[in-house]
């Protein structure tokens, strides 16, 4: 039941629920189970997060591009932004590293948890500018 | 986000009833923040059990209370996250210094 999906959205607070909902209905066809798709909705929040506060700094005219796939039983996800791209990709994805300030109060895990939440997680940069996070996870109780 | 509290003896009851992640950390943060602020109980106990998500954005807040409630002299805890709510908050290691209570 292969498939695919291509999404662009604004860098606007507020569409983290409607990208991680997109993605989550989109991989519904495998049928996960409750956990499988909170994991899933969680990676794409983080990833989507990360590009407003950190790729546009929360200026709401950055776009994002969301595309997913389904191939077999397995959701492959890219979460791409034309932001200011990340200086050390290796340093970025430490757990509690975090480039802002104590006052903004950013745990510095988004990288951890879609790494934990997911099987598995790139973060390279996307072409000359900004950054795209490609994600997978099996649905083990999909069928194909 | 729907924040609702109640005091029962010296212990703050405080309900999170929603979803936190960015766009609704702001508003979460300051109604808290105004609660701690009148806040004169010696414990906190934030009531997950209608948060229906929460990704790392909202570690950040929880630290960011615990900072404001441990310089008063008071303690938080977490009482009954959803199973998903509870593997972000395990994986931050956060119950270290928030106990997690049923």
């Amino acid at each position: 039941m292969d498939n695919f999906m291509n999404l662009t959205i604004s860098a606007k607070s507020g569409n983290e629920a409607f990208a991680r909902s997109v993605v989550a209905a989109f991989t519904a066809p495998l049928n996960p189970t409750v956990d499988e798709i909170n994991d899933i909705k969680t990676a794409v929040s983080e990833a989507v997060t990360n590009c407003i506060v950190h790729a546009y700094g929360r200026d709401e005219s950055g776009i994002i591009g969301i595309d997913a796939k389904i191939q077999g039983n397995t959701v492959h996800i890219a979460i791409s932004d034309k932001g200011v791209g990340i200086k050390d990709i290796m340093q970025a994805r430490q757990p509690f590293f975090t480039t802002k300030s104590e006052d903004e109060e950013r745990s510095g895990l988004g990288f951890t948890v879609m790494e934990t939440f997911m099987d598995s997680l790139i973060v390279e940069p996307n072409g000359e500018q900004g950054v795209v996070v490609t994600m997978t996870k099996a649905i083990n109780h999909a069928e194909d | 986000m729907k924040i609702i509290h109640k005091t029962v003896g010296t212990t703050l009851y405080i309900g999170l009833c929603g979803e936190l992640d960015e766009s609704t950390s702001g508003q979460t943060r300051a109604a808290l923040d105004k609660l701690i602020e009148d806040f004169s109980s010696n414990k906190l106990v934030l009531d997950m059990s209608d948060l229906k998500f929460m990704d790392s954005t909202g570690v950040g807040v929880l630290l960011g209370r615990y900072k404001k409630l441990k310089a008063k002299g008071a303690s938080l805890l977490i009482a009954s996250p959803s199973p998903t709510v509870d593997k972000i908050l395990t994986l931050s290691g956060i119950y270290d210094i928030m106990p997690k209570i049923v």
